[in-house]
């Protein structure tokens, strides 16, 4: 806190933003597409995290949100939509929405518990995608016909290249990350540590525990929305697999991977995730066998994860000079 | 003149099932005075606190806070009228800084909780007021290091100092020096007496050091088996025979 | 009438499976404190070694002898080496510990027996079918629902009434009690996972001739068994029981009511168990 200079993070922040949208132009198509995928789990991740990391409530449902995200998105175009700045308005509405009346039931409950109906309404969400073929699909899913495109300065931009795919999702990723970097460090983001530290401490200084719990869900709701949104212009379709408690297992695993302490450490967990993905997969097919192989050392020796482990190390050093 | 006292309890009681815990219990606090309630183990002092200040509703009885019907109010409730707690048992943000213990009940003090998007940073009035806070309880110069670091009765502090900061017209500490050296209870004392002749914030304690209660107390209440036996100044408790034989068994004068 | 009965006889068959690797999971969760996401793996494994026994000893019931002692062993390592290591962590990690179990057992599985499906024949006297009024019913289900209670209550006496039976129960309900009147926990726990795995391990040899074999068997029952053992309550067998069997009707009796919306029972009964009465049927309180 102490430490903390504005102007250097600023700084930092512009730095990696510039290197990063240079990354199409020099990076092969292929390691293009991959970026824009980091990007959006990485987003997911860190939105997940506003509930792990810092209000201490392991959601096991995240995936429901991310998932009505991307119908909403998919299903606002099938029904002729164009714009790409209403759907990403809409997925996260409806992602919050669903948030708020899941949340009002899930907020009550701690721990095991917490997760266990997270899980739950997740499953009942993913069932509506699965079963409800009229509206959804089913099991193909729904696919996206066209892709919005863009007016910029007169110029028409197709969401079908690659390279505008990778910058508009840099962007809104960059915005969303901005708002969560303000909403930590705001009253509200102290007070959502203090649920995780003692939450009944909390409530005896007078606060709503429950109430607080519901905002953060519902900001990580929206934010899985519009990751959601992402996710389903990027894959041109969106999946009842989008809803499924496996993919709620995600946020999680790139969370603990990267490091739930620190701010980016879902995003270097989504990173990580699929860098390893496609080392792995290029030798061979069993990329799960070796993920459960990577994922148990990092549980066990680093349960601050990669970013984590790194930061303390690096702090470690310069706190001993003189 | 006498104000309207700013805590009255009326035939509070609670049971769990068939068991009763607490009966028949009516007392009043006067703002100003330093009032205790003193018991044996199981006299059922917690439960009192309990259900005073809002774990649970008690199953019979009332409690008004300054004029105010406050019978089974949640927490969250009573904290912005004035009343507050501490606990027995440390209960602080471990990881957080001792600065950061005491801005959480400041941020809901001037109603920043849902403040999103301003950086806690650029709130100079919160930090100057927990900054005075952390001075009261003369624990400032530890601001900056994690709360769960600090040595036992530094904690306590801090403790004191989250409940301190929103403040309040009542505070009720149940048993504020359990667990702590003579030194530190030492200290301890002093600063409730601090508190309460600088500042005139009022107390209710319960203790079951009674070096500690005749040292701050200036109104007791006895609690034995459930129910009150004697009220009274620290002379009247200190030579009532029904106190010495129900609870302090002789060893009043240590 | 029929389709009652058939009904009520599916929900029994497919809830007695549930109620024998949700106790293993419940046992292990009282005892040892963790959710062990890999528990459907090892339910998955009990199906595939029982399988392989039968390769070399052409006999169902030296299958289901051998095959879950395999998993149990199996267990045991995985107790020794890595879940010791993390008791008294937060659930995250925990849960992320047995769901990397989880994801090397179900893609070994996938790389040893392929992605394929596999069929188990029942043993010879339990193999056919029998008539209810015009519809024929396979018998090796009907083993299956009666089989169920038998393994039940010598479950149960074991808990109630050997010395190590009451041994875990104590250390379930209280483990700081149990290290205080001499148990060495490290051997209980050990133990109690061995149990878990072997338990769970019979369920899957059982239902090996009962459903095909295939690398999802075991993530389409662990979340099963979470919500019989959240439901139930969580350390509790009585719950255990009463949970699967309730699972198991609702299930086969939703494609009645419910239609298509029948996958969502179980976590309908799981949110409606959590939103009401959080520590489940047989909880103790929270």
């Amino acid at each position: 806190m102490k430490t903390y200079k504005p102007a250097a993070t600023i700084f930092s922040s512009l730095a990696a933003l510039a290197l990063l949208s240079a990354c199409p132009f020099v990076l092969p198509t292929y390691w293009t597409l991959i970026l824009t995928e980091i990007l959006i789990m990485g987003l997911f991740a860190m939105s997940f995290n506003l509930l792990l990391g810092y209000t201490g409530l392991l959601s096991f449902g995240q995936a429901g949100f991310f998932g009505v995200g991307a119908y909403a998105t998919a299903l606002f175009i099938s029904k002729g939509g164009s714009s790409l700045f209403l759907c990403l308005v809409i997925s996260l509405a409806a992602g919050a929405a669903a948030a708020v009346v899941i949340g009002y039931f899930c907020v009550r409950r701690d721990e095991i518990y917490f997760a266990m109906i997270t899980l739950a309404f997740g499953m009942m969400l993913y069932t509506v995608a699965h079963s409800w073929i009229e509206l959804t699909g089913g099991s193909d899913g729904l696919p996206l016909m066209t892709l919005p495109s863009l007016r910029l300065f007169g110029m028409e931009l197709s969401l079908y290249s690659p390279t505008n795919m990778f910058m508009i999702v840099l962007l809104v990723t960059a915005v969303c990350i901005f708002f969560l970097w303000r909403l930590v460090r705001s009253p509200f983001g102290l007070l959502l540590t203090a649920i995780r530290e003692n939450k009944q401490r909390l409530s005896f200084v007078g606060a709503g525990v429950q109430n607080l719990r519901l905002a953060a869900f519902v900001i990580a709701g929206a934010l899985a929305g519009i990751s959601g949104c992402m996710f389903s212009l990027f894959n041109s379709m969106a999946a009842p697999d989008f809803l499924h408690w496996g993919f709620s297992a995600r946020p999680v695993l790139m969370t603990i991977l990267g490091g739930s302490g620190i701010f980016f450490g879902p995003m270097l967990g989504a990173a990580v995730f699929f860098g390893l993905e496609q080392a792995i997969t290029n030798i061979t097919q069993n990329w799960m066998f070796f993920l459960g192989l990577i994922l148990t050392p990092v549980v066990i020796f680093f349960p601050k994860g990669i970013l984590g482990t790194l930061v303390d190390y690096l702090f470690k050093k310069t706190k001993g000079k003189p | 003149m006498r104000d309207v006292p700013i805590l009255k309890i009326e035939n509070l009681g609670h049971s769990y099932g068939k068991y009763l815990v607490i009966q028949d219990i009516s007392l009043e606090v006067d703002s100003g005075e330093m009032t205790a309630l003193i018991g044996p183990n199981g006299a059922g002092k917690t439960t009192f606190y309990n259900t005073v200040t809002g774990r649970f509703p008690p199953t019979r009885g009332r409690v008004h806070f300054n004029g105010k019907e406050i019978t089974g109010f949640p927490a969250h409730k009573l904290v912005p009228m004035g009343l507050i707690r501490s606990f027995q048992i440390t209960n602080i943000f471990p990881k957080l800084t001792v600065i950061e213990n005491v801005l959480v009940p400041l941020v809901l003090h001037y109603r920043k909780g849902y403040s999103f998007l301003r950086a806690l940073t650029g709130e100079k009035k919160l930090y100057r007021n927990a900054e005075e806070v952390l001075d009261k309880v003369g624990i400032l110069e530890s601001a900056h290091r994690p709360a769960g670091e600090l040595a036992y009765g530094d904690k306590r502090l801090v403790e004191m100092a989250i409940v301190l900061a929103r403040n309040p017209k009542l505070v009720m500490l149940d048993e504020p020096t359990a667990g702590m050296n003579p030194e530190e209870t030492e200290r301890m004392i002093y600063l409730i007496k601090e508190l309460a002749e600088r500042f005139g914030t009022t107390f209710f304690l319960t203790e079951h050091d009674m070096k500690v209660v005749f040292a701050v107390a200036t109104q007791i209440y006895v609690l034995h088996q459930g129910g009150l036996i004697a009220q009274g100044d620290p002379e009247t408790i200190r030579i009532d025979p029904k106190v010495r034989e129900a609870y302090l068994g002789g060893s009043v004068n240590d | 009438m029929e389709s009652f009965i058939i009904n009520l006889l599916n929900g029994l068959s497919w809830g007695m499976l549930l109620f024998l690797i949700s106790v293993g999971l419940t046992t292990v969760f009282g005892v040892l404190g963790v959710l062990n996401f890999a528990h459907g793996s090892l339910f998955m494994l009990g199906a595939y070694l029982c399988m392989q026994m039968m390769h070399f000893v052409p006999s169902f019931w030296a299958g289901l002898l051998t095959g879950p002692l395999l998993v149990a062993i199996l267990g045991v390592v995985i107790e020794r080496l890595l879940l010791r290591r993390i008791y008294g962590r937060d659930i995250t990690f925990q849960l992320l510990l047995t769901f990397a179990i989880l994801l090397v057992l179900d893609d070994a599985v996938r790389m040893i027996w392929g992605p394929g499906y596999h069929v188990v024949d029942p043993p010879t006297i339990l193999s056919g079918v029998f008539s209810i009024f015009s519809r024929t019913y396979p018998v090796y289900r009907v083993f299956l629902v009666v089989a169920g209670p038998l393994i039940g209550l010598v479950l149960w006496s074991f808990f109630q009434l050997t010395r190590w039976g009451k041994i875990i129960r104590a250390a379930a309900v209280d483990r700081e009690m149990a290290e205080g009147i001499g148990i060495r926990v490290p051997i209980l726990f050990t133990a109690v996972f061995g149990l878990g795995a072997w338990l769970a391990a019979v369920g899957g040899a059982l239902a090996a001739p009962h459903q095909s074999l295939a690398p999802s068997m075991g993530e389409r029952i662990i979340i099963e068994s979470f919500i019989v053992v959240v439901s139930g309550g969580m350390g509790s067998f009585p719950g255990a029981f009463v949970g699967a069997l309730l699972l198991g009707l609702l299930e086969s009796f939703g494609t009645v009511f419910l239609g298509r919306a029948q996958m969502a029972i179980p976590y309908i009964l799981l949110a409606t168990v959590l939103l009401i009465r959080p520590r489940g049927f047989f909880g103790r309180e929270v």
